[in-house]
């Protein structure tokens, strides 16, 4: 799914890191406000609350500047920056279980019944979009990183195995499970409702 | 292809994996099952919407300033976690410290003028080595090498003393321990009551110390048993 970066876009990554290491300030800031987005939206989606996932972004990127002489050039910057993103990330989950003793609060929302199908039943396809993250929110941490990294920021799964520290077979059983967790929690989405949306988003065939 | 056969293929479909010839059973199986047809939109769906759609939140502006000013200042980026880290650092901190002032003496120290008693030096090392031995004559002679003329009252109290200073070490080494079971909370409103009356130590809860009592008069004999 993920393509390859060309080389210019190698060699400039390169570049920056190069200069990041040295000090220079511009590049530093240059290599946040490429990744910064991306990675925010990855961590929002799995610690759920934003100032949590600002906290956590910060300390991603910290312990990335301070460990830049270790990067290795071979892989993608943002390979690397997602893959300690991905450990702050379970690092807090983990701190805040112990805390609340509640990891998953989001499945909070939408299990009563009532809300969650009447819902469904609307016909705005906004709704159907909050519904699906709402599904996504209830899976598993690593269910959740493996679908939000492949379909969100287009990671393949070899690129998503060295984030997540795990076998390439594994990554696909958690994108396998995740789809078919996500398809129980939507079972009763309306067949209309998702074809006027797949005809909407051009996906019918 | 049935139902069963055409799910094992979803993921490998779903993810642009699955060969010309079985795209085209899967389609065929699909436009025949409803149930398949559905299953499989729901997850092309699924995947539309977390591919497209943009987050809710985004980081605030002055994001990277705050950033690359911890980066700069590596301290400044634990401003806003300080209960977490007053916790983990300010616990041993404290322990330490409240040990170091024990073994100097801070919490045994006399309670002022008002209880009516003088500060004395402990004797010195020499001194207490004698006396521990039981060997006036070694006292004697330490006055001596002070040119402090020998005093027995003198000697006397400094006994009492030493007496009352293992007691008070005692005591100390019993408030540490009540304090190794606080709280950070409560070890820094002890701490902040015992620099206010630079009296002894005392957990939440504990009674009053019994105050040592005034020094007794000893006589040359009791001096001598030791």
């Amino acid at each position: 799914m993920s393509s390859e970066p060309t080389i210019s876009i190698k060699e400039r990554e390169r570049a920056l890191i190069d200069r990041a290491r040295a000090g220079d300030r511009s590049a530093s800031r240059e290599l946040v406000d490429q990744h910064k987005d991306r990675l925010y939206a990855f961590i929002r989606r799995m610690v759920h609350h934003h100032h949590d996932a600002e906290e956590v972004c910060q300390e991603a990127f910290l312990k990335a500047f301070a460990s830049l002489d270790s990067f290795s050039t071979e892989f993608r910057f943002s390979t690397w920056l997602f893959t300690i993103a991905y450990r702050v990330s379970l690092n807090h989950l983990r701190r805040k279980k112990a805390l609340t003793g509640d990891m998953d609060f989001t499945s909070l929302r939408y299990t009563s019944g009532d809300s969650f199908f009447t819902a469904a039943e609307s016909e705005e396809a906004g709704r159907l979009r909050d519904l699906i993250w709402s599904a996504v929110d209830q899976l598993s941490p690593p269910q959740r990183a493996t679908l939000v990294l492949f379909y969100r920021h287009e990671f393949g799964c070899h690129e998503i195995s060295r984030i997540m520290n795990l076998p390439v077979a594994t990554v696909k059983s958690h994108l396998h499970r995740g789809r078919n967790r996500l398809g129980e929690l939507l079972a009763r989405v309306p067949d209309g409702q998702l074809q006027a949306f797949r005809n909407r988003s051009g996906l019918a065939g | 292809m049935n139902c069963e056969q055409a799910q094992q293929l979803f993921d490998a479909y779903l993810d642009g994996e699955l060969s010309p010839a079985l795209t085209t059973e899967l389609g065929a199986h699909r436009l025949q099952c409803p149930d398949c047809r559905r299953a499989l939109a729901l997850l092309e769906v699924t995947g539309h919407v977390l591919s497209t759609d943009r987050e809710p939140d985004e980081l605030p502006v002055g994001f990277t300033d705050r950033l690359l000013a911890c980066v700069d200042e590596p301290r400044k980026g634990w401003s806003h976690r300080l209960p977490q880290r007053l916790i983990y650092v300010g616990v041993p901190v404290a322990a330490a410290a409240m040990v170091a002032l024990a073994f100097l003496g801070f919490f045994d120290r006399p309670s002022g003028e008002a209880a009516g008693e003088k500060a004395m030096a402990p004797p010195s090392a020499q001194l207490l080595q004698g006396i521990t031995k039981g060997n006036v004559a070694s006292s004697e002679n330490a006055l001596r090498i002070d040119e402090t003329p020998v005093n027995e009252q003198l000697l006397a109290e400094w006994l009492e003393r030493t007496r009352e200073h293992i007691a008070a070490q005692e005591q100390a080494g019993e408030s540490l321990q009540k304090m190794m079971d606080m709280t950070i909370l409560q070890l820094l409103d002890v701490l902040q009551q015992a620099q206010e009356s630079r009296g002894p130590l005392r957990a939440p809860g504990e009674k009053d110390a019994v105050t040592a009592p005034p020094p007794a008069k000893v006589s040359t004999q009791d001096v001598e048993d030791l």
